[in-house]
C-alpha cells in the first residue's frame, strides 16, 4: 500500500481520503452469474409489442421510448448491415457447399480469347467465413438490442429517466468508456487474428494445396467431397488429420512425431538454459567486488540489441562448413581431434550447421547466446528485490552459496517469473527466427522420408509449417499443423496458468 | 581470508571477461567485416587485410547498383521509418486503450475478453501468415506500406499484458479521488492514469517502434519482389541470397551495423524502462 500512497502524492490528489477509500473487492465484475439466454427469454415474455417488434425492426423499441435519433440510426444500421451481408457474402454462401464448380479456363468469344467466369475456391471460402462471422456478430448485437430495449421498457414503466441522445453519446466517455476504448482494437484483432484462425481451421478440412488444387487456376473442395477418377466420393472429414496420426501413412506421420519431439525438447532446453544462465550471469555481475558492473552488463546487452536477423545470419556464416570458425578450428587442430574421437564424420571441417546432431547442439548454444542477456537484465531487476534478511539468516544458519541459491534464490525467481516462464516456453515452441535464420539455405536433410515431407531434422513445427506453405504450397497440411500447435499451446498455457493463479489474484495488488 | 577474497574476485573478473569475449566475437566480426575492402565473405582471416569504408559509401549510391536492385539502403530506411512510426502510433494507442479498460473499467464480459485474448495470443503470427497474406490481397493491400502497417499494428491490442500489469499497480483510490473531483472516465484515463504510466509507455513506444526493423517474414511475404518497397530487414536479408553472398556480404555487414546503432540505443533505453515496469509489480510491502 505504501507505493500507492506515494503515487497518489505525486499527482496531488491526496485530498480525496475524506471518504474512506473504497475497497477493491467492491468493484468486482458485475453479474458474475450471467443468465445470457434466460434474460433474452424474459425480455421476450415480459416485453410489450415494441420490444417484440424490435426483434424484426431493431430501431422500434428506441423510437417508442422517444429515443428517436438512436432508433433511426439503429434501424438504418440494421438495414445496411443485412444488405452488406447479402451482397457481399450471398454469392459465396451459395457455393459454400462445394467451394466452386467452374474451373479456370480460356474461352473463345468471336475472335478474342478471354478468361471464363471461373470460381475461386479460396475467395468463396474467405467470403463465406467473413459472412458467417458477420452473421454471428449480428446475432450477438440482436440479442443485446432486445435486452436493451426491454430495459428501456422497464425504465419507462418505473418512471425512471431515459437518456436522450446527447447523454447516450456522453456515456461513451463515462460509464461506457470501455466500449469507446475497445472498439478499434477489437476490429483489428478480428481482422488480423480471429478471421485468419477461422479460415485456417476451415482450410484444414479441404484439399487446398499442391499444383492441382491451388486457386485461381484450380479448384479445391472439402475433404469429404474429394472424388477419385471414377467420380466416387472417397474422402472423409478427418483425412488431413489422419495423415499425421495414422501410422500406415508413412512420411507425414514419420516427420511429424520426429519434429514434435524435437520441438518439445528444444523448448525445454531453450527456456531453462536461458533462465538459469541469465540468473547466474546476473549474480556473477552483482557479486561482491566486481568492478564496472554497468559496463559488463552493457557488453552483454550489445549482442541482443543487434537485430536478430542480422546477428543470426551473421553467426550462420561464421559457423559455415567453409567458414571462418572452421578455419580457426582446423588451424589449432581441434577438427582433427574431434575426428579422431569420432565426434564428427568429416575430416576437414566441423559440420556445425549441417549435421543433424551438431546443428541441434549449435542451435541451443546460439540461442543461449541470444537469450541469456535478456534474462540477465530481468534477473538483475528481480535480484534487487530479494529480501536480504532471508539470505542473511540462512547464512547465519550455516548455508553455503549453493544452498542459498537452490533454496532461496531459485524459488523466489520461480514465483516472480513463473508466468513469464510459461509464455517463454510457448514462445520457444514457436521460435521461428532462431531456427529459420540459422538453418535456411544451409541445412539439407539426408533422411529421405523427412525430405519427402518437406521437413528437416532441426525444424520446429512452425518452421516446418512455413516451409510447407512457402516451398511446397501444402496449405491444408500446414493448417493441420497450425491447429495442432495452437491446441497444444493453448491447453498447456490454460492449465499451467490455472494451477499457478488459483483464484483471482488480480485485485491483491491494489 | 583477505587473500582468498582477492583471488576469487580476480577469478570472477576473468570468467566475466571470457564470457564477454564470447558474446562479443560475432559483433566484432560484424564490425571489422564491414570495413573490409573486397566484398566477399572471408574464410581464412578474422580481420580484413585491406581496410576501406567503401561498403558504407556503396549503401547510399543507389543509382549505380539498381541493376541488381539490391542496394537501396536509403529507400529501405525511409520505408521502414514510415512503417515504424505509424505502427508505433497505432500500436501504442491500442495497447493503452485496451490496458486501461481491462485494468480500470469493470464491465460484463471483461473476464471473457481477457481469457479469449490470452488464447489468441497463443496463436503465433507465422501460423496464420498465409491467410493474412490472402486477406491483404483480397483488400488489395499487398506490396503496399499501408498493408504492412495494418499487419503490424491491427492485432496489437492483444499485447496489453505488460502495460495492464503495470496499471494494476496503480491504486484504485486515485481513481475514486478523481471521480469525486468530478472527472469523467475519459478524464481519468488521460489526466490521471497516463501520466502515471510514463515508464511503461516509453517501453511500449520503443518496443512497437522497433518491431518493423526486425521482422522479415511478414515483410517478405507482403511486400513481395518490388525492391523499392522493401523494408531494411528484407533488403539486408536478400543481400545474402546464395547468388549474392560474394558480392554483398560486406555490404550486409555495413548495413547491419548502421541500423544496429540506433536500434541498440533505443533498445537500451527500452530495457531500462522494461525492467522498471515489470519489477515495480513485485516490490510491495
Amino acid at each position: 500500500m505504501s507505493l500507492n500512497t506515494t503515487r497518489a502524492k505525486t499527482v496531488g490528489l491526496n485530498k480525496a481520503p475524506v471518504t474512506p477509500p473504497v475497497k477493491a473487492s467492491k468493484i468486482k465484475d458485475p453479474a458474475k452469474k450471467s443468465h445470457y439466454f434466460k434474460d433474452l427469454i424474459t425480455a421476450f415474455k415480459n416485453g410489450d409489442k415494441y420490444v417484440r417488434l424490435s426483434a424484426l425492426f431493431m430501431g422500434t423499441g428506441y423510437i417508442a421510448r422517444k429515443q428517436v435519433i438512436k432508433g433511426i440510426l439503429v434501424q438504418l444500421l440494421q438495414i445496411l448491415y443485412i444488405l452488406a451481408i447479402i451482397f457481399y457474402a450471398g454469392p459465396s454462401f451459395a457455393k459454400f457447399d462445394t467451394l466452386g464448380t467452374v474451373e479456370f479456363a480460356y474461352e473463345k468469344v468471336g475472335l478474342n480469347t478471354r478468361i471464363n467466369n471461373y470460381d475461386n475456391s479460396f475467395l468463396i471460402l474467405l467470403n463465406s467465413i467473413v459472412g458467417f462471422f458477420a452473421i454471428f456478430v449480428f446475432i450477438l448485437l440482436w440479442i443485446h438490442n432486445i435486452k436493451a430495449v426491454y430495459d428501456l421498457q422497464k425504465r419507462a414503466e418505473k418512471g425512471r429517466p431515459i437518456k436522450n441522445f446527447r447523454q447516450d453519446i456522453h456515456s461513451l466517455v463515462e460509464g461506457n468508456f470501455h466500449i469507446t476504448l475497445l472498439a478499434l482494437p477489437t476490429i483489428g484483432v478480428i481482422l488480423i487474428n480471429i478471421l485468419p484462425i477461422l479460415i485456417l481451421i476451415a482450410i484444414a478440412f479441404t484439399n487446398y494445396g499442391g499444383l492441382d488444387h491451388t486457386p485461381p487456376t484450380h479448384l479445391f473442395t472439402w475433404t469429404w467431397r474429394v472424388k477419385d477418377a471414377s467420380g466416387q466420393v472417397v474422402g472423409k472429414v478427418w483425412d488431413n488429420f489422419a495423415q499425421f496420426f495414422n501410422s500406415t501413412n508413412s512420411n507425414f506421420n514419420y516427420a511429424f512425431w520426429k519434429i514434435a519431439g524435437w520441438t518439445l525438447l528444444w523448448a525445454l532446453l531453450a527456456t531453462f538454459t536461458c533462465f538459469i544462465g541469465g540468473i547466474l550471469l546476473a549474480k556473477l555481475i552483482n557479486s561482491d567486488g566486481i568492478k564496472f558492473r554497468k559496463m559488463w552488463r552493457t557488453l552483454f546487452i550489445i549482442t541482443i540489441a543487434v537485430p536478430q536477423f542480422v546477428s543470426l545470419i551473421l553467426v550462420r556464416n561464421f559457423f559455415r562448413d567453409s567458414g571462418i570458425f572452421n578455419t580457426m578450428c582446423s588451424d589449432i587442430g581441434l577438427t582433427k581431434l574431434l575426428y579422431n574421437l569420432h565426434l564428427i564424420p568429416t575430416k576437414d571441417y566441423i559440420p556445425f550447421l549441417t549435421n543433424p546432431k551438431w546443428t541441434k547442439f549449435m542451435i541451443v548454444m546460439i540461442n543461449i547466446w541470444v537469450g541469456v542477456p535478456y534474462q540477465m537484465l530481468i534477473a538483475t531487476g528481480v535480484l534487487m528485490n530479494i529480501p536480504k534478511s532471508q539470505v542473511e539468516s540462512a547464512r547465519l544458519d550455516g548455508a553455503n552459496n549453493f544452498q542459498v541459491f537452490v533454496h532461496i534464490i531459485m524459488p523466489y525467481f520461480l514465483v516472480v517469473q513463473g508466468p513469464a516462464l510459461i509464455t517463454d516456453f510457448v514462445r520457444n515452441i514457436n521460435n521461428f527466427n532462431v531456427i529459420y535464420l540459422l538453418t535456411q539455405d544451409v541445412y539439407t536433410t539426408h533422411d529421405l522420408k523427412m525430405a519427402a515431407a518437406n521437413a528437416k531434422e532441426p525444424d520446429l513445427l512452425v518452421t516446418w509449417l512455413f516451409r510447407l506453405t512457402n516451398e511446397n504450397a501444402s496449405y491444408n497440411i500446414a493448417s493441420v499443423i497450425g491447429i495442432i500447435v495452437f491446441i497444444a499451446c493453448a491447453t498447456f498455457t490454460l492449465i499451467s496458468f490455472g494451477i499457478m493463479m488459483r483464484g483471482n489474484k488480480e485485485e491483491d495488488y491494489r | 581470508m583477505h587473500k582468498r577474497n582477492t583471488v576469487s574476485i580476480v577469478v570472477k573478473h576473468i570468467v566475466l571477461g571470457v564470457l564477454a569475449a564470447i558474446w562479443l566475437i560475432p559483433i566484432l566480426w560484424l564490425l571489422v567485416t564491414s570495413f573490409k575492402e573486397d566484398t566477399g565473405i572471408s574464410i581464412s582471416k578474422f580481420f580484413p587485410q585491406n581496410w576501406s569504408t567503401h561498403n558504407f559509401v556503396d549503401l547510399f549510391k543507389e543509382t549505380e547498383y539498381t541493376s541488381d536492385g539490391i542496394l537501396k539502403y536509403k529507400t529501405w530506411f525511409m520505408n521502414t521509418l514510415v512503417i515504424a512510426i505509424f505502427t508505433c502510433l497505432i500500436s501504442t494507442t491500442f495497447v493503452l486503450m485496451v490496458s486501461y479498460s481491462l485494468s480500470f473499467c469493470r464491465f460484463k464480459g471483461r473476464r471473457f475478453i481477457m481469457n479469449l485474448s490470452m488464447i489468441l495470443n497463443m496463436f503465433p503470427g507465422v501460423l496464420s501468415m498465409i491467410v493474412i497474406y490472402f486477406l491483404m490481397k483480397a483488400l488489395d493491400l499487398t506490396q503496399s506500406h499501408i498493408g504492412m502497417i495494418i499487419v503490424y499494428s491491427a492485432g496489437s491490442g492483444l499485447g496489453y499484458l505488460i502495460v495492464k500489469g503495470y496499471m494494476d499497480t496503480i491504486s484504485t483510490s486515485i481513481r475514486e479521488a478523481a471521480i469525486i473531483d468530478g472527472c469523467t472516465e475519459a478524464g481519468i484515463f488521460f489526466k490521471v492514469v497516463l501520466p502515471l504510466c510514463k515508464p511503461i509507455i516509453v517501453y511500449q513506444v520503443i518496443s512497437s517502434f522497433l518491431m518493423p526493423w526486425g521482422d522479415f517474414v511478414f515483410a517478405k511475404l507482403i511486400l513481395g519482389t518490388n525492391s523499392s518497397k522493401w523494408t531494411l530487414a528484407i533488403g539486408l536479408y536478400n543481400m545474402l541470397d546464395k547468388s549474392r553472398l560474394n558480392a554483398h556480404f560486406t555490404h550486409f555487414c555495413a548495413g547491419g551495423l548502421l541500423i544496429s546503432v540506433p536500434i541498440s540505443i533505443l533498445f537500451l533505453i527500452m530495457q531500462k524502462y522494461y525492467v522498471e515496469g515489470i519489477t515495480s509489480g513485485s516490490n510491495k510491502e
